[in-house]
Protein backbone atom coordinates (compact mmCIF):
# COMPACT_ATOMS: atom_id res chain seq x y z
CA UNK A 1 0.00 0.00 0.00
CA UNK A 2 1.55 3.54 -0.50
CA UNK A 3 2.20 6.02 2.23
CA UNK A 4 1.12 9.29 2.20
CA UNK A 5 3.92 11.41 1.82
CA UNK A 6 5.24 13.98 4.73
CA UNK A 7 3.90 16.86 3.35
CA UNK A 8 0.43 15.29 2.97
CA UNK A 9 0.20 13.91 6.37
CA UNK A 10 1.59 17.57 7.33
CA UNK A 11 -1.26 19.09 5.57
CA UNK A 12 -3.34 16.61 7.11
CA UNK A 13 -2.14 17.38 10.60
CA UNK A 14 -2.53 21.29 10.36
CA UNK A 15 -5.70 20.34 9.06
CA UNK A 16 -6.79 18.69 12.52
CA UNK A 17 -6.44 15.35 11.35
CA UNK A 18 -4.13 14.23 14.97
CA UNK A 19 -4.04 10.35 13.17
CA UNK A 20 -1.71 12.16 10.39
CA UNK A 21 0.39 13.63 13.07
CA UNK A 22 0.30 9.83 14.78
CA UNK A 23 1.74 8.62 11.28
CA UNK A 24 4.36 11.39 11.13
CA UNK A 25 5.53 10.18 14.44
CA UNK A 26 5.87 6.62 13.73
CA UNK A 27 7.84 7.17 10.87
CA UNK A 28 10.39 8.83 12.64
CA UNK A 29 9.93 8.18 16.29
CA UNK A 30 13.52 5.76 15.60
CA UNK A 31 15.03 8.63 14.22
CA UNK A 32 14.45 11.14 16.92
CA UNK A 33 14.62 8.29 19.53
CA UNK A 34 18.41 7.77 18.25
CA UNK A 35 19.49 11.10 18.41
CA UNK A 36 17.91 11.20 22.06
CA UNK A 37 18.79 8.28 23.27
CA UNK A 38 22.54 9.57 22.88
CA UNK A 39 21.50 11.99 25.91
CA UNK A 40 19.14 10.89 27.97
CA UNK A 41 20.88 9.24 31.12
CA UNK A 42 17.62 7.00 31.68
CA UNK A 43 14.56 5.53 29.88
CA UNK A 44 12.28 7.77 31.74
CA UNK A 45 14.03 10.81 30.83
CA UNK A 46 14.51 9.96 26.95
CA UNK A 47 10.67 9.37 27.04
CA UNK A 48 10.25 12.57 28.19
CA UNK A 49 12.19 14.35 25.48
CA UNK A 50 10.97 12.86 23.00
CA UNK A 51 7.45 13.44 23.43
CA UNK A 52 8.42 17.40 24.26
CA UNK A 53 10.26 17.07 20.59
CA UNK A 54 7.05 16.16 18.99
CA UNK A 55 4.97 18.13 20.61
CA UNK A 56 7.52 21.02 19.39
CA UNK A 57 6.99 19.59 16.43
CA UNK A 58 3.34 19.41 16.71
CA UNK A 59 2.67 23.28 17.54
CA UNK A 60 5.40 24.95 15.38
CA UNK A 61 3.98 22.97 12.22
CA UNK A 62 2.64 25.54 10.88
CA UNK A 63 6.17 27.25 10.33
CA UNK A 64 7.56 24.07 8.40
CA UNK A 65 8.05 25.96 4.93
CA UNK A 66 8.80 22.65 3.32
CA UNK A 67 12.43 24.37 2.14
CA UNK A 68 14.46 21.26 3.49
CA UNK A 69 13.03 17.46 4.23
CA UNK A 70 10.95 17.13 7.42
CA UNK A 71 13.13 14.87 8.37
CA UNK A 72 16.43 17.79 8.72
CA UNK A 73 13.51 20.18 10.43
CA UNK A 74 12.31 17.50 13.17
CA UNK A 75 16.29 16.80 13.71
CA UNK A 76 16.69 20.29 14.32
CA UNK A 77 14.13 20.10 17.20
CA UNK A 78 15.79 17.52 18.32
CA UNK A 79 19.06 18.47 18.78
CA UNK A 80 17.73 21.50 20.48
CA UNK A 81 16.00 19.54 22.79
CA UNK A 82 18.67 17.48 23.92
CA UNK A 83 20.73 20.52 23.85
CA UNK A 84 18.59 22.73 26.62
CA UNK A 85 18.33 18.67 28.31
CA UNK A 86 21.98 18.68 28.80
CA UNK A 87 22.23 22.27 29.95
CA UNK A 88 19.13 21.81 32.90
CA UNK A 89 20.87 18.79 34.43
CA UNK A 90 23.13 19.71 37.12
CA UNK A 91 26.79 19.03 36.76
CA UNK A 92 28.58 15.94 37.87
CA UNK A 93 30.43 16.77 41.04
CA UNK A 94 31.10 13.29 42.15
CA UNK A 95 30.85 10.27 39.27
CA UNK A 96 30.69 6.39 40.99
CA UNK A 97 34.14 5.28 40.76
CA UNK A 98 34.37 3.23 37.50
CA UNK A 99 36.84 0.97 36.02
CA UNK A 100 37.99 2.15 32.37
CA UNK A 101 38.78 -1.13 30.63
CA UNK A 102 43.17 -1.78 29.67
CA UNK A 103 41.77 -4.25 27.23
CA UNK A 104 41.67 -3.76 23.34
CA UNK A 105 38.33 -4.99 22.71
CA UNK A 106 35.60 -3.42 24.22
CA UNK A 107 31.84 -4.62 24.40
CA UNK A 108 30.06 -1.56 22.77
CA UNK A 109 27.95 -1.41 26.06
CA UNK A 110 30.59 -1.17 28.11
CA UNK A 111 32.39 1.37 25.39
CA UNK A 112 29.26 3.65 25.87
CA UNK A 113 29.01 3.17 29.57
CA UNK A 114 32.89 4.86 29.91
CA UNK A 115 32.00 7.73 27.37
CA UNK A 116 29.15 8.26 29.21
CA UNK A 117 30.26 8.63 32.59
CA UNK A 118 33.66 10.67 31.54
CA UNK A 119 31.10 13.37 29.28
CA UNK A 120 29.44 13.82 31.93
CA UNK A 121 32.41 15.62 32.91
CA UNK A 122 31.89 18.12 30.30
CA UNK A 123 30.29 20.78 29.33
CA UNK A 124 27.00 20.21 27.39
CA UNK A 125 27.90 21.99 24.21
CA UNK A 126 30.98 20.03 24.14
CA UNK A 127 29.37 16.99 25.05
CA UNK A 128 26.71 17.90 22.11
CA UNK A 129 29.60 18.53 19.33
CA UNK A 130 31.47 14.94 20.46
CA UNK A 131 28.61 13.20 20.13
CA UNK A 132 26.96 14.81 17.06
CA UNK A 133 30.59 14.47 15.22
CA UNK A 134 32.45 10.78 16.53
CA UNK A 135 29.02 9.11 17.15
CA UNK A 136 25.98 10.31 14.75
CA UNK A 137 29.24 10.77 12.09
CA UNK A 138 27.74 14.24 11.07
CA UNK A 139 29.91 16.57 9.29
CA UNK A 140 31.03 19.74 10.66
CA UNK A 141 28.81 21.73 7.91
CA UNK A 142 25.84 19.52 8.91
CA UNK A 143 26.47 20.18 13.26
CA UNK A 144 26.50 23.85 12.28
CA UNK A 145 23.25 23.32 10.52
CA UNK A 146 21.84 20.81 13.52
CA UNK A 147 22.94 23.50 16.40
CA UNK A 148 22.96 26.85 14.75
CA UNK A 149 26.98 27.75 15.57
CA UNK A 150 29.46 28.34 12.73
CA UNK A 151 31.64 25.92 11.17
CA UNK A 152 34.33 27.65 12.87
CA UNK A 153 32.56 27.08 16.46
CA UNK A 154 31.67 23.53 16.00
CA UNK A 155 35.76 22.91 14.84
CA UNK A 156 36.96 24.80 18.30
CA UNK A 157 34.20 23.36 20.52
CA UNK A 158 35.18 19.89 19.11
CA UNK A 159 38.78 20.63 19.41
CA UNK A 160 38.21 21.26 22.77
CA UNK A 161 35.73 18.35 23.89
CA UNK A 162 38.48 15.74 22.34
CA UNK A 163 41.05 17.35 24.45
CA UNK A 164 39.40 17.33 27.70
CA UNK A 165 37.84 14.14 26.83
CA UNK A 166 41.22 12.70 27.18
CA UNK A 167 42.21 14.43 30.13
CA UNK A 168 39.53 12.83 31.99
CA UNK A 169 40.09 9.78 30.75
CA UNK A 170 43.63 9.46 30.72
CA UNK A 171 43.10 11.13 34.82
CA UNK A 172 41.45 8.45 35.92
CA UNK A 173 42.62 5.58 33.88
CA UNK B 1 44.90 8.02 26.78
CA UNK B 2 45.83 8.66 22.88
CA UNK B 3 43.74 9.38 19.97
CA UNK B 4 44.05 6.01 18.98
CA UNK B 5 42.55 4.76 21.93
CA UNK B 6 39.82 7.42 21.84
CA UNK B 7 38.98 6.52 18.00
CA UNK B 8 38.89 2.94 19.01
CA UNK B 9 36.24 4.10 22.17
CA UNK B 10 34.52 5.91 19.76
CA UNK B 11 34.27 3.57 16.99
CA UNK B 12 32.76 1.26 19.53
CA UNK B 13 29.71 3.24 20.68
CA UNK B 14 28.81 4.25 17.44
CA UNK B 15 26.18 1.42 17.80
CA UNK B 16 22.66 2.74 18.36
CA UNK B 17 21.59 1.98 21.80
CA UNK B 18 18.22 -0.13 21.78
CA UNK B 19 15.58 1.99 22.42
CA UNK B 20 13.04 -0.32 21.24
CA UNK B 21 11.37 -0.80 24.40
CA UNK B 22 11.47 2.83 25.31
CA UNK B 23 9.15 3.19 21.83
CA UNK B 24 6.43 1.31 22.63
CA UNK B 25 3.10 2.77 22.47
CA UNK B 26 4.85 6.00 21.90
CA UNK B 27 2.37 7.85 19.66
CA UNK B 28 -0.14 6.87 21.99
CA UNK B 29 1.59 8.46 25.14
CA UNK B 30 2.37 11.82 22.38
CA UNK B 31 -2.02 11.89 21.32
CA UNK B 32 -3.00 11.59 24.91
CA UNK B 33 -0.25 14.85 26.17
CA UNK B 34 -1.48 16.78 22.70
CA UNK B 35 -5.60 16.18 23.86
CA UNK B 36 -4.76 16.83 27.14
CA UNK B 37 -6.85 20.10 27.76
CA UNK B 38 -5.26 23.02 28.03
CA UNK B 39 -6.84 26.37 29.83
CA UNK B 40 -7.88 29.04 27.26
CA UNK B 41 -6.79 31.75 29.33
CA UNK B 42 -3.63 30.31 30.04
CA UNK B 43 -2.47 29.59 26.40
CA UNK B 44 -3.89 32.70 25.31
CA UNK B 45 -1.92 34.28 28.11
CA UNK B 46 1.54 32.83 26.82
CA UNK B 47 0.65 33.95 23.15
CA UNK B 48 0.27 37.95 24.81
CA UNK B 49 3.20 37.76 26.52
CA UNK B 50 5.12 39.86 23.97
CA UNK B 51 2.56 42.44 23.62
CA UNK B 52 2.42 42.69 27.38
CA UNK B 53 6.23 43.00 27.43
CA UNK B 54 6.10 45.66 24.15
CA UNK B 55 3.06 47.85 26.54
CA UNK B 56 5.24 47.64 29.00
CA UNK B 57 8.28 49.17 27.54
CA UNK B 58 6.70 51.46 25.74
CA UNK B 59 4.84 52.65 28.47
CA UNK B 60 8.65 53.08 30.91
CA UNK B 61 9.66 54.83 27.91
CA UNK B 62 6.75 56.92 27.91
CA UNK B 63 6.85 57.94 31.38
CA UNK B 64 10.78 58.31 31.64
CA UNK B 65 10.43 61.16 28.21
CA UNK B 66 7.21 63.05 30.04
CA UNK B 67 8.74 63.44 33.64
CA UNK B 68 8.26 66.52 34.89
CA UNK B 69 12.00 68.66 34.39
CA UNK B 70 12.50 69.34 38.53
CA UNK B 71 15.26 72.23 38.76
CA UNK B 72 16.45 73.40 41.57
CA UNK B 73 15.12 77.03 41.53
CA UNK B 74 11.73 75.17 40.39
CA UNK B 75 12.11 73.01 43.84
CA UNK B 76 13.20 75.97 46.51
CA UNK B 77 10.06 78.13 45.15
CA UNK B 78 8.00 75.34 45.98
CA UNK B 79 9.34 74.52 49.07
CA UNK B 80 8.98 78.36 49.88
CA UNK B 81 5.65 78.91 49.10
CA UNK B 82 4.35 75.64 51.51
CA UNK B 83 6.30 77.34 53.70
CA UNK B 84 4.55 81.03 53.67
CA UNK B 85 1.13 79.26 53.24
CA UNK B 86 2.08 77.65 56.18
CA UNK B 87 2.65 80.35 57.95
CA UNK B 88 -0.31 82.75 56.82
CA UNK B 89 -2.25 79.55 57.95
CA UNK B 90 -1.19 79.67 61.42
CA UNK B 91 1.20 76.59 61.68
Amino acid sequence: MHEPSDERLIQSTLAGDDEAFAALVRRYRSRVFGIAGRFASNDHELDDVCQEIFIKAYRNLGRYRGDAPFEHWLSRIAIRSCYDLLRKRRPMVSLEDIELPVEDNVEPQRAREILDWAMARLAPEERMVITLLELEEKTVREIAGLTGWSESKVKVRAFRARQRLKEVLSHER
Amino acid sequence: MNDEQLNKIFQTARTKPDTSRAEYGFETRVLARLREPVAPWFALAWRLLPAFAAVVLVAGAWCYNERPAVTIEAAMAGSESTTVAGVFAGD
